[in-house]
């Protein structure tokens, strides 16, 4: 009986960031689309979720996801002018530049949050994006459960 | 300050019609406490001085005062900053409200909305931040994340929750609030950590724009957290981003709510 050499795996305990991405219908999503049938390979540490714009997207989403133990949040749609609903985008980068700020001036800091704007056309650019994020949080390290951000567990 | 003139012209307004309440600041045992006039004979009881903290123009949306409009508010610069905004959300007529403009020496006498925006534009339009508050966002800031996290988490542990904060603001008059809404609830009511966190952004992030900086929320606080340190960074953010102040046009548009192709995007990817 022949052994097959063991891929080289991980060790168990290292630190696998969970990325929460808010995309929009029409962009985005149909850019991470692209990339899933172009068969690019990316990371496997985002989770999407998928709203109709970026204007729907409240600032308590990212607060949730952050609460619930996400490590990074990336917020990603159509580019300026391209929005599905004319303005959507833009109403959201003016909510994002204030948001991002004080979010940073609180401990939530930018290593953490990610903004893009991701085309149906830019599966590459999408897959490069989250191996992107994905790097920078492995160095940044995991969210720290003593944030106050996060949810505190019941004792 | 011409404190008698003031008393005269709330009693004048009362006497002849032109207001039935007049809205400012009594003395209860030395402190400053809001005081409700409608019998001209009362005026004599108004005071001011700068212990007088409370946002007035948060009593302006109260239903139960809505019988004796038009409504006199005696009003110092940032408090008249908040009725214009008021104004430019539609959330108070200009015929419903007179303001007894109280300046920072001197008395300016009774004067409509657009009478207290002339005035604001004219003598008020450089109010700085306070010089307190940006000393500590600047050591805030210089903090590493981590410190940040700490100091907010201190901060915010203290919040219990009681909503003065909310109560003192005269731009926080949602019927419902979001952090009463709770299908689904989006902030935990708990005093626990991540709905005081929660609670504490949101509340500042929906004044973004909004805030003039009067200083009641803080005020207000029973536990004594640092809300302007919150309110004057997104202030200050307001204006080096978008170059608005809030409060100074009763006609402007809502900042957040509106958009312009040139806003910045350098932290977009």
């Amino acid at each position: 009986m022949t052994q097959t050499e063991a891929k080289p795996t991980k060790a168990p305990d290292a630190f696998e960031p969970r990325i929460v991405a808010f995309v929009c219908n029409w962009c985005t999503y149909a850019g991470a689309d692209l990339a899933g049938t172009s068969r690019i390979e990316y990371a496997a540490n985002v989770r999407i979720i998928k709203l109709p714009c970026t204007g729907r997207i409240d600032p308590l989403f990212i607060l949730k996801a952050f609460e619930g133990g996400a490590d990074a949040v990336l917020v990603s749609g159509c580019h300026p002018g391209d929005c599905h609903y004319t303005s959507g985008n833009y109403h959201a980068r003016r909510r994002w530049t204030l948001l991002r700020a004080l979010l940073d001036f609180t401990g939530i800091d930018s290593r953490r949050l990610f903004f893009s704007w991701v085309s149906a056309a830019e599966g590459q650019k999408f897959a490069d994006l989250i191996d992107d994020i994905t790097t920078k949080v492995r160095e940044a390290g995991p969210f720290d459960p003593a944030n106050p951000a996060r949810r505190q567990p019941w004792t | 300050m011409d404190l008698d003139r003031l008393r005269r012209d709330a009693a004048a307004v009362l006497r002849d019609g032109r207001a039935k309440m007049v809205i400012g600041f009594r003395d209860r045992a030395g402190d400053r406490v809001p005081a409700f006039i409608t019998d001209p004979d009362g005026a004599g009881e108004l005071v001011f001085d700068e212990t007088c903290l409370a946002n007035l123009a948060a009593y302006l949306r109260k239903a139960e005062l809505k019988r004796f409009r038009p409504v006199a508010i005696v009003a110092r610069p940032h408090v008249c900053r908040s009725l214009l905004l008021l104004a430019a959300e539609a959330q108070i007529q200009a015929a419903d409200v007179l303001v007894l403009a109280v300046g920072d020496q001197e008395y300016h006498g009774v004067l409509d909305l657009a009478g207290a925006a002339a005035l604001l534009n004219e003598k008020y339009a450089e109010i700085p931040h306070d010089p307190e508050v940006l000393k500590r966002i600047e050591e805030i800031s210089a903090l590493s994340p981590e410190e940040r996290a700490a100091f907010w988490a201190e901060q915010f542990a203290k919040c219990t929750r009681c909503y003065a904060c909310r109560a003192a603001c005269p731009m926080c008059y949602c019927t419902r609030c979001i952090v009463e809404k709770n299908v689904p609830q989006w902030i935990s009511t708990a005093a626990a950590r991540h709905g005081n966190y929660a609670w504490n952004i949101i509340r500042a992030f929906h004044l973004a724009g909004r805030c003039t900086e009067c200083g009641a929320c803080e005020a207000a606080c029973p536990q004594g957290i640092p809300l302007m340190l919150l309110n004057v960074s997104l202030a200050r953010g307001v204006e080096e981003e978008f170059g608005v102040k809030a409060g100074y046009d009763a006609e402007a548009e809502p900042l957040v709510g509106s958009w312009s192709a040139d806003d910045s995007e350098d932290f977009i990817r």
